[in-house]
This record gives C-alpha cells, structure tokens and sequence, in this order.
C-alpha cells in the first residue's frame, strides 16, 4: 500500500520530469534534423516521434485502467480500487493528467476509507499543482478537502476552504455538498440564524441530494430551528430526516444531531 | 389543456432528423492532394530549374494551408463537441431541478438536427424518455426506450434503469400483461434483487392489480434499499403502501403511511405521478406543513 506521502513525492517528480521531457523532446526533434546525412536525420527523427508515441500510449491504456477505480470505491471494493491507484501513481507519464487523477482517485478512496488526515494531505498537494486539462478536478478535490477538515474538527481551514469554493463556478451536484458542508460547519460554529435563512429554499434543495446527505442536511436544519425556538420546523424537518435514514447511525455521525431524538434514542446512541 | 412544450411532437421524425452525419472525409482528401502535389513536383523535369522551384514553392504553401485547414477544422469541431457535453449537463441539471419545460425545448431543439455524435445523441433520447414521461406521454418514452433497448445502444446499466422506466410507463398506459412480463424479465436480471427501482414497479402493480398483501410483504422486506436508493422518492412507496393498507381497511396504518409520503413529497405530485392514489384523496390527511 502507497503512503499518502510517498504518492505525493512520486507524483510531483513525475511532473517533473514529464515537464522537463516536454522541453526536450521539441529540442530533441530539431537536434536530429541538424544531424548527420538524410537517413540518420530521418531515422532519428521517426525514433524521438515513435518515442513519445509510446508514451502517449501507454499512459491512454493506464488511464483507462485508472477510470474504473471511482467505481470501485462506490462499490466499496477498497483492494482492488488501491491495486489499480498504486499501478497508476506508480507508472511513469509525462502527461500531468495521467498523473493528477490517479492522486485525486486516491483522495476519493481516503476519503471512503474514513482517513482523513491523508485526505487532507493529498488534497491540499493536488489543489497545489497545476491542473491545466484536469482542473476540473479542483472543485471535488476542495470539496473532499473540506469534510475531511470537518470531519478533523479544523473549522478555520474549512472556512477558508468554503471561502474558496464560493468563488468557484460549481455544477448542481457541487452546490449541493457545497451546502451541506456549510450547514456541518455552521452548526460547529453555532451560526443557528443564517442556517435557518431561506430554509424553504434550503428544503427543495436538500430534496435533491442523497439519501444519507438529505437526512444529515435536514437534520441540521431541524436543530437550527430548534435553536431559534421554531419548534413546529424542527418536528417538521426531524421526521422528514428519520424516515430517511435510521437516527442512531445519524447520530453516531454526527452526535450534536442527538438533541432531536434525545428522548427517543438508547443510552448508547445518545453520544 | 395547457399548451405544452412538447405539443406536435413527432417522436420517429426526432429520431431520424437526430441520426449523426457521416461528415466529409476532409483529412484523407488533403493528404491526398497533399501527395499529389508532391507526386506533381517529382515528375517536373530537373531542367527546368526555375518551373521546379516555383512548383516546389507553391505546392509547399499549399499543404502549409491544408495543414492549417485541417487543425483548425479539428480545433472547431472540439468546441461545438464541447458545447454540445455543456448544453447536455445542463439539461442534466435542469431535470434534477425539475425544470421541465426548459429540459424539454432544450431536447426537441438538440434532436431537432443531426447529432455530432453518437454518444450525445443517445445521451440527449435517455434524457428525453424522463421528460416524456414526466408530461405523460408514455407511448413516446416507450417508444424511444425500445429504440435504444433494441438496438443495443446503451451500456447495461442505462439499459436496466430505460427498462425499469419502460415498465413503469406500461404500467400507466395499463399494458398490465406486458408490464408483467417485463418485470419477470428485469428479476431476471443480475442484481435485481437489490434495485429499489425494480423493488417499487413491483410496489405499484401490486398495487394497481389488486394485491395489497403482497405489495405490503414487499414494502416491509424492501424498505432498506427504498430508502437508501430512492432518497425523497420513497415517498411513493409510502403513498402506494397507503393505498394497499386502504385496499385491506387498515384505515390507521394508511392514515401513517399517507403523512410519511407526504411528508417527503406534496400529494399533488404523488397523485400526478400515480392516478390510482385519487381514492385517498379527502378521506386522510396529508402531513401538515409548518408555516414559513
């Protein structure tokens, strides 16, 4: 198993020297045309073009093999999604595409895995290179990096991560975690009245996400209006989250959550 | 009737009209003009100095030109490409958001002239099929999804969630043998046993087919994935479970089951999608909403 800190050093020298291959294959190219009698320029010309070609190739096919690894994390079948990461980041390409994507399917897998110090890790030296033809990337990479924060209790780094991806151009699907990552970190920090703004707009949102996150959303929503004394909302909101998913496991994940159900929950799920 | 955005529409027509163009084979007649021109300059006599470079000269802006031609033509192509991925996510989004007439122009417009591929183009008819349904024009969806099921055009995921669809919209046009065949075909399928779409076909034909048991049996052993696959839209689960307690006179179980559903969904919306829930209508009360 590659350790998030040895992923991140073979990939940055990998970029490397996929940078400075870059520079010299061109260099390489009018070199051999200054060389030699016909044939030897012809040849040597063909073999730096054949040379880069096989690449190219090989980092298409590694590629590919690298695309299913996503899957395999949604299926939760860890080992095999970790076989197919380490055989990418390890693989040489000068191409930093065929080097970023394995690193940010390695932050997915963390991140599924519940590791969230190597998250963050990986993340913040994936948001810190170049992403060029990947920067689509980016969004999901702030996106993992701020739950994981969360998740570590770092409150002022998801901030200013949530700061960030506010600036950014986010798909539906981005917004909507997006949102429920501002609803985590305001209840951390207590921000009960700006939770509870526009919470009709927030509701129709919320309907959109899945399943877990539709009830974890609700349920923050419903403890905010707890909070602000909206009794009739949180009864409302905390039935919708329960007939979702099983409160104990929404507890456990989040157990500020407990004061909903305090009555209803065993002593052990109370948190 | 409110006029709709799909009035007029000519769902074999879309499918003919939305077939890609096999485009000009402009690459290989450039390489051929290309060798050509050189084969030309070859047989020029090496005499006629002068003639020899003036060809040469020409015949090398030539292929300059058509290799710049030909980059730019590709660098355009990309880009409508693009646009087109661009303007299909964005229908994407707008059906999630159930913004359904601007789904629906932005369907007819985009099958209204041939595709610039394939993939896009099966992309926008497995769209399409939830639009139609969504307005209930169910012979159309079903239409389109036995196109692409027929065909092979789609890879087997999208194929079991077209033939969970196909099945639901027989359903609503009461084809009830053929649903029921289809349903014995999709709970052929592998993984089956675990897909809350097939879980909740079978929910509503029990339903509709007067076996309130056997839909109640099912709800309690599928409740699970229900909820872990279907999100808000368990709420037609509920809504149909409260229909089959009313079909066996367990008024206070259907009474639980009507405030489930509609706590997740508003009953015009349940009822829009399930006509057969019209029986409960009045008699219980749907989830109060608080106040905002």
């Amino acid at each position: 198993m590659l350790s998030a800190e040895a992923a991140i050093h073979r990939t940055r020298r990998d970029l490397t020297l996929g940078y400075a291959l870059k520079l010299l294959v061109p260099a390489a190219l009018v070199g051999s045309l200054m060389i030699g009698p016909e044939p030897v320029r012809l040849a040597l010309v063909l073999g730096v073009i054949g040379f880069w070609m096989a690449l190219g190739l090989t980092s298409v096919r590694r590629a590919q093999l690298a695309a299913m690894s996503p899957s395999l994390i949604a299926a939760g079948r860890f080992e095999e999604a970790e076989q197919q990461i380490d055989q990418a980041i390890r693989s040489f390409s000068p191409f930093s595409a065929a080097k970023l994507r394995p690193l940010h399917h390695l932050a997915l897998l963390r991140h599924a895995q519940r590791r969230w110090q190597e998250t963050a890790m990986i993340c913040r030296a994936l948001l810190g290179q170049r992403m060029g033809a990947v920067r689509g990337l980016s969004n999901p990479a702030r996106l993992i990096l701020t739950d994981a924060l969360l998740e570590m209790n770092d409150v002022r780094g998801a901030y200013e991560s949530i700061t960030r991806l506010y600036r950014e151009r986010l798909s539906l699907a981005e917004v909507l975690h997006l949102m429920l990552l501002q609803l985590d970190y305001s209840a951390r920090i207590g921000a009960w009245k700006s939770m509870f703004e526009n919470v009709m707009a927030k509701v129709q949102m919320v309907e959109l996400m899945p399943t877990d996150g539709a009830a974890r959303a609700q349920a923050f929503l419903a403890l905010a209006a707890r909070k602000l004394g909206r009794e009739d909302w949180a009864q409302w909101l905390g039935s919708r989250a329960q007939l979702l998913v099983d409160v104990p496991r929404l507890v456990a994940e989040r157990p500020v959550l407990g004061e909903l159900w305090k009555s209803d929950l065993p002593a052990s799920g109370q948190g | 009737m409110d006029p709709t955005p799909l009035d007029s529409l000519d769902v074999p027509a879309l499918l003919e009209i939305s077939e890609p163009r096999g485009s000009t084979p402009w690459a290989w007649y450039a390489i051929g003009a290309g060798i050509l021109l050189a084969g030309i300059n070859q047989l020029v006599s090496d005499e006629a100095k002068a003639l020899k470079l003036a060809f040469g000269a020409l015949s090398g802006i030539a292929i300059m030109v058509i290799l710049f031609a030909l980059l730019a033509s590709s660098f355009a192509g990309m880009r409508a490409l693009r646009a087109q991925e661009r303007r299909l996510d964005g229908v994407a989004e707008m059906i999630q958001l159930h913004r359904w007439p601007q789904a629906a122009i932005a369907l007819r417009q985009m099958l209204s002239q041939p595709a610039r591929s394939a993939h896009f183009r099966i992309q926008a008819l497995v769209y399409f099929t939830t639009v139609l349904a969504r307005y209930d024009r169910f012979d159309d969806a079903v239409t389109i999804q036995e196109y692409l099921l027929d065909r092979g055009l789609v890879d087997p995921t999208t194929a079991f969630g077209l033939r969970i669809g196909r099945t639901m919209a027989m359903l609503r046009q009461d084809r009830l043998f053929d649903a029921d065949r289809a349903i014995s075909d999709l709970r052929r399928t592998p993984g089956a046993g675990d897909s809350a779409g097939v879980a909740l076909v079978e929910l509503y034909r029990d339903v509709k087919t007067g076996h309130p048991t056997e839909a109640l049996e099912m709800f309690q052993r599928k409740l699970p994935i229900l909820r872990e696959q279907l999100g808000h839209r368990v709420a037609d689960a509920w809504a149909l479970v409260g229909r089959a307690y009313d079909l066996l006179g367990r008024e206070d179980d259907a009474r639980t089951a009507v405030a489930n559903a509609t706590l997740l969904a508003p009953p015009a919306e349940l009822l829009r999608r399930y006509p057969e829930l019209e029986k409960l209508t009045g008699r219980f009360q749907p989830a109060p909403m608080p106040a905002a």
